[in-house]
């Protein structure tokens, strides 16, 4: 098996001539808390939709457990195991709260049109243990009493927290969070990395984009610094934080 | 089979100039309000008996019915705009909610209009006179409307590209966030866009019952070849219109001329607009947009 | 004699129309299609029903592949139109069902163009009108109880869920893992078989088949059912059938009976207009609202929570 669960080659993408990403080569292992940061604009999220198949690259390879997903789309992606958590939530406002994370369970049976018409009963039991493994995930992060909802009359905070919540629930082998404790109050924002840092250690990896950086350094193993469209810096978040190079993207020309 | 391709080419330029004074309207509106305004085609049909009044009925002639009808269906346009579309917009209507509308405003128009005339067609009775150039037939109704569609185009780039409302409308169309941050009066702009928009409709609404009949599907007859000419040359593109529309005006001409080497009914002329129309929509749906500069 | 004629012929038209807007309803109200060429697939089945039916052959048989070729079409249709921008789509479909109409009136040696053809009824006339109503009647609504049927399913379960997630955000949907183009041409496909049943029953109860009967008029009829109804609820498209034909067969029967000045059939449809607008005006989600997805898992919980909060509030 790989080592390296996400190897991203030169990848580059630009939007009518403007290069978004440019030339960015990372390693995402196993089992880790892998953090992106960078000032606005400098590509992080173009990145992100990249890798989960929203953008072709333009060029550059990623891999995927050794497999090559430039040309995959993004449900074929998702089928490999990599999962996206939004920075402005995508949640379907008008199903309940429930069913965003219903949406997100990994092997539905009910998601076939034949079983959903005729083989009702493998599916509804399947379903009784998939609502209650949402109802857990939802209670820890404390939306547990609006399930039934519409995920519309969650406020801005809670969407963010059930768009977090519908990526977990997906059973996912890489989670990318872009910006999970954007909105969220610090306390809220320190409960969602140690929930992250306690997944982590079950075998899920991460590969997360913050602006906290406070927080994000606190929980991540290694840290890529993006500055307009490639990779600046990189290392363990101690040795990000000694590096001249990192301040100066922030506070560089 | 021997074909005259004179009369083929003079014929685009009579469809095309048809074409181009409906359709300005649709692509301004479909650009600015971002929704198919369907009641497009009641524009048209009202503009039709609007001019039968004024020109069959008072004897009034040609030229005063076309202006009478350009400012009565311009003001029905921008009563269609605040009365219905506005507030649908204002309240969150998506773009297909927003078409509904403007299906349904066409039913009561429509059947408004034939409640009022009954639904037996209608038909000018001037005579035109026709003469031959060499290969040519052409009578005085085609000339008015080339001469009538080469003006308006003429006036409408002179309007869009030298005064300050058409520039307003030129920079709506585009972005409307930064026109409406660089102080124009967006609401003036649609209003206007509005105004012109259905007010052309009328226009072209004469000159097809002056050509065909006028009943109240005058307008709904030649709605989707109106679509495929706001759509081919761009939504919201002026000058991409004024190509399409003779685009579309010499593949229907010539068309015609394959259907009957094919010894194919020639009521499929209408359905080469459609195959038009919906090839764009699948293969290219910003059209000529591209080549040409924005409105 | 008179009303109870009038009365059946209406309840046939409930039922038959009661099916397409149930089509319509999982194509837009649930998977957020905007079908706005419904009546091509009403004329597929129509049609089809039309001329197999000519040469003889059983009328379950015609009603199967009226439905299997219009679902042949949707499929062929959704291929490269599905991925458009709603009101692409809208206009394209559009487009499409004036183009087969134009075949159809273009081509007599097909079904007679403009004229049409007769169509066999399947249940023949044995003296009494009430009965072959009634005949019909029995046959539409076992049909649209099956449709009906079909529907429920579909929409109280997780691929109900995920056609709604596809309304909503298909991007987000496609990225939680839905294929959004396998489940929107099966949506499409789904839809088309439906109409085209519908399209067949309406072909053998009116005995006759003809380009006039398939004009966007039907398209946009439908439309009204659902919207007014309550898109993504299908009792909702069920009352939006019912209350249209009332008003459209309701017009017709007052035309017999009331000599007004004005001719009733425009009436008609400025109602239908005016009615349409002021929906969307002062109630877009119409008469009923959208339903939930009921499942086990979630029925359990509702039931759950609400035995808490009956505890609590004793």
């Amino acid at each position: 098996m790989e080592e390296t669960l996400l190897k991203i080659r030169e990848v580059s993408k630009h939007f009518g001539g403007v290069y978004a990403v440019n030339g960015v080569s990372l390693d995402i292992n196993h089992g880790g808390i892998c953090g992106l940061v960078g000032p606005n604009g400098s590509g992080k999220t173009t990145l992100f939709n990249t890798i989960l198949g929203l953008h072709r690259p333009d060029e550059g390879t990623i891999y995927f457990n050794g497999k090559c997903i430039n040309n995959l789309a993004p449900h074929q992606i998702y089928e490999l195991g990599v999962v996206n958590a939004f920075q402005l939530p995508r949640l379907f406002y008008n199903l309940s709260v429930l069913d965003n994370m219903l949406v997100a369970a990994r092997g539905h049976q009910g998601d076939r049109l034949y079983n959903s018409l005729f083989l009702r009963g493998r599916w509804q039991e399947q379903e009784v243990e998939l609502a209650g493994r949402a109802m857990e995930i939802l209670e820890s992060l404390e939306l547990d009493n609006l399930a039934l909802s519409p995920a519309g009359e969650l406020s801005g905070g809670q969407r963010k927290l059930l768009e977090v919540g519908r990526g977990v629930m997906a059973s996912p082998t890489l989670l990318l969070l872009d910006e999970p404790a954007a909105g969220i109050n610090p306390n809220l924002g320190k409960r969602i990395f140690e929930g992250i840092e306690d997944l982590a250690q079950e075998g899920l990896s991460f590969f997360i984009i913050e602006h906290r950086l406070e927080i994000l350094f606190d929980f991540a193993h290694w840290v890529y610094v993006m500055d307009k469209g490639k990779i600046v810096v990189e290392g363990k978040p101690e040795e990000v934080l000694e590096d001249p190079a990192f301040y100066q993207v922030y506070l560089g020309e | 089979m021997i074909v005259n391709w004179a009369q083929v080419f003079f014929n685009s330029a009579i469809t095309g100039s048809l074409y181009l004074i409906g359709a300005v309207g649709l692509t301004l509106t479909y650009g600015l309000s971002r929704f198919p305004n369907f009641a497009h085609a009641e524009f048209i049909t009202l503009g039709a008996y609007i001019g039968y009044l004024v020109a069959e009925q008072a004897g009034l002639g040609l030229p005063l019915a076309l202006v009478v009808a350009f400012l009565v269906t311009g003001i029905v346009g921008i009563l269609c705009y605040r009365g219905i579309f506005q507030p649908l917009a204002k309240r969150g209507a998506s773009i297909i909610h927003l078409m509904v509308a403007s299906i349904a405003l066409g039913f009561i128009l429509r059947h408004s209009i034939g409640a009022a005339w009954t639904w037996k067609p209608l038909y000018f009775t001037t005579t035109w006179s026709s003469f031959d150039i060499g290969p040519l037939r052409i009578t005085g109704l085609w000339v008015w409307l080339i001469l009538t569609s080469v003006a308006l185009a003429v006036l409408m780039h002179f309007i869009l590209v030298k005064t300050k409302i058409g520039k307003a409308i030129r920079a709506t169309s585009s972005n409307p966030e930064l026109a409406l941050a660089s102080g124009i009066n967006v609401d003036r702009v649609i209003l206007m866009t509005w105004f012109i928009g259905a007010g052309l409709a009328a226009i072209a609404g004469i000159f097809r019952g002056a050509d065909s009949q006028i009943w109240p599907t005058t307008g709904w007859d030649i709605i989707l070849p109106m679509f495929a000419v706001a759509i081919l040359g761009g939504i919201g593109n002026f000058y991409g219109a004024i190509a399409a529309a003779f685009i579309i005006g010499l593949a229907e001409n010539i068309g015609v001329v394959g259907l009957v080497a094919l010894g194919l009914s020639t009521t499929y002329r209408i359905g080469i607009a459609f195959l038009i129309l919906i090839i764009t929509l699948i293969v290219k749906p910003e059209g000529l947009a591209m080549l040409f500069r924005r409105a | 004699m008179g009303p109870l004629l009038y009365v059946s012929d209406l309840i046939v038209y409930i039922g038959i129309f009661g099916i397409v807007a149930l089509s319509l309803n999982l194509e837009f109200g649930f998977a957020g299609l905007a079908n706005f060429g419904k009546v091509a697939f009403f004329l597929i089945g129509a049609y089809t029903y039309a001329l197999l039916s000519q040469i003889g052959v059983p009328f379950y048989l015609c009603l199967i592949a009226g439905a299997s070729i219009s679902a042949i079409f949707g499929l062929l249709v959704s291929l490269p139109a599905l991925r458009l921008r709603a009101d692409y789509l809208a206009i394209a479909v559009l487009a499409f069902g004036e183009i087969l109409r134009l075949i159809v009136k273009s081509e007599k040696w097909l079904a007679g163009g403009d004229w049409g053809t007769p169509v066999s009824p399947i249940f023949s006339y044995t003296g009494s009108y009430i009965i072959y109503r009634l005949e019909n009647i029995g046959l539409v609504f076992l049909c649209l109880f099956i449709c009906f049927l079909v529907v429920q399913l579909l929409t109280n379960s997780p691929y109900g869920r995920v056609l709604r997630a596809i309304r909503e955000d298909e991007v987000a949907a496609e990225a939680l893992g839905k294929n959004r183009s396998k489940y929107k041409a099966q949506a499409f496909m789904l839809g088309s078989a439906m109409a085209g049943l519908a399209g067949g029953l309406y072909a053998q109860y009116l005995q006759y088949v003809l380009p006039g009967m398939f004009m966007p008029m039907v398209t946009f009829t439908v439309w009204i059912m659902v919207l007014v109804g309550g898109p993504a609820n299908n009792w909702g498209a069920l009352l939006g059938a019912a209350l249209v034909q009332i008003i459209a067969r309701g017009t017709n029967i007052a035309k017999d009976y009331i000599a007004l000045p004005i001719d009733l059939s425009n009436l008609q449809y400025i109602l239908f207009g005016a009615l349409i607008i002021l929906v969307l005006l002062y109630r877009p989600q119409g008469l009923l609202r959208e339903s939930q997805v009921k499942t086990r898992a979630i029925e359990g919980l509702r039931r759950g929570r609400n035995a808490v909060k009956n505890k609590r509030s004793k």
